[in-house]
């Protein structure tokens, strides 16, 4: 063991970093381990803005955002979860603020909010359209002045599990090279989400589902994992975010035809419907031909050259450097790419799992407050307050709980299977194994399912699952090998895309993000008002859990 | 072509030989000099630096009375002159509510008012737009004899390229297509785009030893019979600071360094009491025996 | 499109550095980034460098292509394919590497953490609301909050070339970051530490790192507003300082700059008159002239009123600069940067990198 600590997160993005400020000042020795320094984090992607009901655009309260979450959701997620989420937002916005995040202010110099999708009143608290990158960098600004020790540049690989208690991390140094043990009373897993399922993402490099397939791996639930968000609004081919917060500035989408095509899909909410909704309709007009070049085009020229350069100044550097047009003079070409994955490591409240001293937070738990559907801005402030609890929470379990152990016959084991890896010269390289994967997910588990493609799907990550057995990482040295740890988040992509596609087909309905306008065109509550649950036995087992629910009953649901 | 011509300090004070000599080889280039009087220094990085808001002033009042000449072109001769005024132009051009301020105040202290507009250039680029290298050979009938000279930009007439943006500033051009077309041969060297230290030169000597060393080395390595810089204050490092080098580094590198002018006007026949090189600290007779003046 | 470049490759376990040549077919809309992943992938698995947003945010790939800092998604290639050149990739400069383009940044985020980079609010207690700050106070900062951390201005930053310990441009900008954030209650005591020897007036004004800067953060500025800060604190016992405000002092009295004073106001008297021998030197040239009579600009009185004028109108200090920040944005934020790129190549020579460690 290297080392031994109260809390261990996993993962430096938002989420980890306010685990670990909560944890510290709760008085527990906690330190942070990532594989890519904090500050790189995709949360520092995020742009459009951070959810509160803090009343500073018009008359707001939790409850509205608590409703319009619920109903977001598609009435999958859980009404106690959301509530909490609702409620404890504003504080945790304003304690943000006073750490000195550079928020865009109101003219009487509040935090400024914007209207940004399915919702009810503009409650997204934002930063011009940086809003993640500033919150990365004044949680990080935190994190110095505590001196929290972070493990910089360790790739976690497996989860310590004795005594049916988590106990530790088992991660690759990428500086110097070899496997490390940290032992710890507690783990937080904040890893993110895993977009690099698909080939047209939002998502960095980064994003392979580390945590949730580690949690998978000792046995632990993954719940709605068949629910991936598609962004409306991403550049081809590489899936770059164009912020929704274009949309809550006033931007209109258009089809090839030059017609706001969403009046026919959601003629209320218009621009600013629920993302499920916009990008089914974008890949209708596309389907149906009203697309220009597979895009819909995104068009901001109305705001006008002053606005954008206050305040989407980034979205329109990201316009010009890859898609080649000034925002200013042109629209935009976009069209749906994988985003944010509503599923994850089923925890409660708390963050716990069921796994004593396992915890998640995050892009990479399920609470669930995102359902089927999540609003654009909530994902922010689940980091922030889910972020929180796990860290509060797992700090004062630490410190009322002792010893760690970490038998070594585990070390070796990991040591005997990364070896197996690292020796073997004849093979294939992984490229092709993940391209395929994000080629076939993007085809047959995209924006519209059919029970064919599924199961096609299924087995296609069956095969590529037994060509990964005899993957070769070229890189056989110490320092600095990203070719072993590339090769190791392969592995852990597959297994989660497996435990998706069963989750897709158990599912015989459409709700929020998982669509089957073929087969299953409607909402069935009668039989699934309920969240899929995903163990790994030696594969993907199935089962379902029921949903939490309050206040709302099941409406129907439009924009 | 007239332009209203800011000399700044250097070449009013210490650099005399800048001016003399840019004041004859202006009419050889079709340029005819209108001197502004009432002027002050640009203010360098310093006034920048220590009171920003009376350096866009200052600058401001520069730019005033140049436009007030009726030339459209102000012409410099000087980098730090160059970025500095055209900053405050840009702040000026693109903001009516700041220009309105600053004129305000101008007119309060009885300068006249900025208004029609006029565009900052170095001598440098007047020199080469417009093909003006081939106009140039003519010009510069004495020829440099194949001299090898190392051009050194400095810094401020290449970045910020916003800003300037004559040039690529990691690609620049032009003080090569001059040497060149005065029958000369550039000299390339990687330094030639680095800072010479001139702008820390007092407050920390060392640092700026550091700097300074590496264009005067890197030329003299490449064989370069002297360096030619388009500003004063780089000139003074290079020239007027080169004896620190020695005490430094135990080598006495000799390097003459030329003003553009100079380099320019020897090319074209200008007399020493124009080109005024005695006033160099570093010695410029081997030069003047390779062109056999 | 046929892409073709070199890399600077380090083995650090052998200690071998060498210049590879590379070819390949990659998409026309590739950048760099996507170059050296298609090489890594299916060329040589060894080659490495740090990655992960791919769009200009998280800040991971700097490095250096031709000599200057880049980051290696932000560069498209097809105009240096359409322009035949093949360039030459390296690590950045100022950081040791630890391999290939992976460098050491333990040193870059040292100095960030010496700045104290967090916000000092002057009270302990939990306000109930967020505190009021107008837009206008934010925008002071706002230029320096778009830092993502790249390292690509340290990597050209010529003072730390020649200090190593100079604090550097990120450092200081985020510095800035703070001093400028009315929030924060600690500015003074965070002017007199950037007040250090290795700090603000180390800066040689190269401005290397507001040309390499991908975000347009312009440190140098932001340096030049900590250094206006300083003086209009009265922190000003740096000779920098002194520097600068004998240029202000120059342009109120006689108009042009008193260049013989200079020396002994910067440095002060004793250190000047050990410099006599090399005073002499200059003098005999008539590099030093004589501050009497004083060489006066006509219409003079006209500065020393504006400079009375603008006292009184409180832009002092940073807003100076920040009051010409909305021009500036207008100018076009392309690669090019308005320059003109139609020029015949001149290619800079080919530095090997200095690797440490």
């Amino acid at each position: 063991m290297e080392a031994k600590h109260d809390v261990l997160i996993v993962g430096a993005g938002c989420a980890g970093m306010r685990a670990a400020i909560e944890a510290f000042d709760a008085g527990a020795d906690v330190a942070l381990l990532s594989k890519i320094h904090p500050v790189r984090s995709h949360s520092g992607a995020a742009e459009g803005g951070i959810n509160a009901a803090l009343g500073n655009a018009s008359e707001d309260d939790p409850e509205k955002h608590a409703f319009d979450t619920v109903k977001g959701s598609d009435y999958l997620g859980d009404q106690d979860a959301i509530e909490v989420l609702c409620n404890e937002a504003p504080d945790d916005v304003y304690q943000l603020e006073h750490w000195g995040a550079v928020f865009s202010r109101t003219e009487d110099g509040r935090i400024a909010q914007r209207p940004f999708g399915a919702a009810g009143e503009p409650r997204t608290a934002y930063a011009a359209d940086i809003t993640g990158h500033v919150l990365v960098h004044v949680l990080y600004e935190q994190v110095m002045k505590r001196d929290i020790p972070t493990y910089e540049e360790y790739f976690a690989w497996q989860l310590v599990v004795d005594d049916d208690r988590c106990q530790g991390v088992i991660a690759w140094d990428l500086l110097n090279g070899g496997l490390k043990t940290i032992g710890a009373k507690t783990v937080i897993l904040a890893t993110g989400g895993a977009g690099r399922l698909y080939v047209g993402t939002t998502n960095a490099y980064a994003c392979t589902g580390d945590g949730m397939t580690m949690a998978l791996r000792t046995g632990v639930p993954l719940k709605d994992m068949e629910m991936m968000q598609f962004h409306p609004t991403t550049l081809a081919p590489t899936g770059i975010l164009i912020t929704e917060g274009t949309r809550g500035e006033g931007a209109y989408l258009l089809n090839s035809e030059g017609e706001r095509f969403l009046k026919r899909y959601a003629p209320n909410a218009m621009e600013l419907a629920s993302r499920d909704v916009i990008s089914r309709a974008e890949q209708t007009e596309i389907d149906e031909g009203r697309g220009a070049d597979g895009n819909v085009l995104l068009d901001m020229r109305h705001l006008g050259a002053e606005k954008i350069i206050e305040r989407l100044h980034g979205t329109r550097e990201l316009a010009m450097t890859y898609a080649g047009v000034d925002p200013i003079h042109e629209p935009i070409p976009v069209r749906p790419g994988a985003h944010y994955h509503m599923g994850g490591v089923d925890t409660d409240l708390d963050g716990r799992t069921d796994l004593e001293g396992l915890y998640a937070a995050g892009e990479c738990a399920c609470v669930s407050v995102h359902g089927a559907n999540r609003l654009g801005g909530n994902a922010l402030m689940e980091t922030i307050t889910y972020g929180k609890r796990a860290g509060r929470h797992a700090a004062d379990w630490a410190l009322t709980h002792t010893t760690i152990e970490v038998p070594p016959s585990l070390e070796a084991d990991a040591e005997r299977e990364l070896r197996r890896l690292l020796d073997r010269t004849d093979g294939e390289r992984p490229w092709s194994i993940r391209d395929q994967l994000a080629e076939t997910m993007h085809e047959n588990f995209g924006v519209f399912r059919r029970e064919d493609q599924m199961r096609e799907q299924g087995e296609i990550v069956a095969g590529l699952r037994e060509r990964y057995e005899r993957v070769v990482v070229e890189d056989k040295g110490d320092v600095f090998n990203n070719d072993l740890t590339q090769a190791l988040e392969l592995g852990f992509l597959l297994e989660l895309a497996e435990s998706m596609v069963v989750c897709g087909l158990a599912r015989k309905e459409s709700r929020g993000a998982h669509a089957r306008p073929y087969d299953y065109p409607d909402r069935d509550d009668e039989n699934y008002l309920k969240h899929t649950l995903v163990r790994w036995r030696e594969g993907p087992v199935l089962d379902w859990k029921p949903v939490k629910m309050t206040k709302w009953k099941p409406m129907e649901r439009t924009y | 072509m007239k332009v209203a011509y800011y000399k700044g300090c250097l070449a009013s004070l210490s650099a005399k030989e800048l001016d003399t000599s840019t004041q004859a080889l202006s009419p050889l280039l079709g340029l005819e000099l209108d001197e502004l009087e009432s002027v002050t220094c640009c203010g360098a990085g310093d006034i920048h630096e220590a009171e920003p808001d009376y350096y866009l002033h200052l600058n401001a009042r520069i730019l005033a009375y140049g436009a007030a000449t009726g030339a459209e072109t102000l012409m410099t001769i000087c980098n730090v002159c160059t970025l500095n005024l055209r900053q405050a132009n840009f702040q000026l051009l693109n903001d009516p509510e700041l220009r309105a301020r600053v004129n305000e105040n101008l007119a309060t202290v009885g300068v006249p008012p900025y208004e029609s507009d006029i565009d900052v250039k170095h001598l440098l680029w007047l020199i080469v737009e417009d093909d003006g290298a081939k106009r140039l050979r003519e010009v510069a009938h004495k020829g440099l004899k194949g001299l090898k000279i190392a051009p050194f930009y400095g810094c401020q007439i290449l970045r910020p390229s916003k800003l300037l943006g004559f040039e690529d500033p990691d690609r620049p051009w032009s003080l090569e297509a001059i040497i060149e077309a005065c029958g000369g041969e550039a000299i390339d060297y990687p330094a030639k785009i680095k800072c010479c230290g001139f702008p820390i030169i007092q407050a920390r000597e060392e640092v700026a030893m550091g700097e300074l060393i590496q264009p005067i080395e890197q030329a003299s390595e490449a064989g370069a019979d002297a360096i030619v810089t388009p500003c004063p204050l780089c000139h003074l490092s290079l020239d007027a600071w080169q004896s620190k080098l020695r005490d430094a580094t135990g080598h006495d590198f000799k390097m003459p360094i030329l003003h553009l002018s100079q380099l320019v006007g020897v090319a074209a026949g200008l007399e020493e009491s124009e080109l005024a090189f005695k006033r160099h600290v570093v010695p410029v007779d081997p030069v003047l025996e390779k062109l056999e003046i | 499109m046929h892409v073709a470049l070199k890399i600077w490759r380090y083995d650090p376990e052998s200690g071998e550095r060498e210049l590879r040549d590379y070819e390949l077919e990659a998409p026309e809309w590739a950048c760099l980034l996507d170059v050296l992943d298609l090489i890594k992938d299916q060329q040589d698995g060894s080659l490495a460098y740090r990655k992960s947003c791919r769009m200009m945010i998280c800040g991971s790939c700097g490095m250096r292509m031709d000599g200057r800092a880049v980051l290696a998604c932000k560069e498209r290639m097809k105009p240096i394919v359409d322009r035949g050149h093949v360039p030459v990739i390296s690590a950045m400069g100022n950081m040791p590497i630890v391999k290939d383009l992976v460098v050491d940044m333990d040193p870059f985020w040292s100095k960030i953490r010496r700045m104290k980079p967090w916000l000092e609010p002057g009270y302990d207690e939990v306000l109930e609301q967020e505190r009021i700050v107008s837009q206008q106070e934010m925008n002071v900062i706002q230029k320096e909050s778009l830092c993502i951390m790249c390292g690509c201005c340290v990597s050209e930053c010529n003072s730390m070339e020649s200090d190593p310990e100079f604090f550097g441009p990120a450092a200081l900008a985020k510095g800035f970051r703070f001093v400028g954030d009315v929030r924060d209650q600690a500015s003074v005591e965070r002017l007199e530490d950037y007040n250090d020897e290795h700090g603000i007036w180390d800066c040689t004004r190269c401005y290397f790192c507001n040309e390499r800067c991908p975000k347009g953060v312009d440190p140098r500025d932001a340096i030049a507003k900590l250094g206006a800060e300083s003086i209009k604190e009265g922190i000003d016992r740096d000779m920098g300082a002194k520097h600068a405000k004998w240029f202000v002092k120059s342009a109120e009295t006689t108009g042009w700059l008193r260049e013989t004073e200079l020396v002994p106001k910067t440095q002060g008297i004793v250190s000047a008159v050990k410099q006599t021998k090399f005073a002499i030197g200059l003098a005999k040239k008539g590099k030093v002239p004589p501050p009497i009579p004083p060489h006066v600009a006509a219409d003079v009185g006209e500065a020393r009123a504006l400079h009375q004028l603008v006292r009184e109108q409180g832009r002092a200090g940073a807003l100076g600069i920040v009051q010409g920040e909305r021009a500036l944005a207008r100018i076009e934020h392309t690669d090019a940067g308005g320059a003109r790129r139609d020029a015949p190549e001149v290619t800079p020579g080919e530095e090997p990198p200095k690797a440490e460690g």
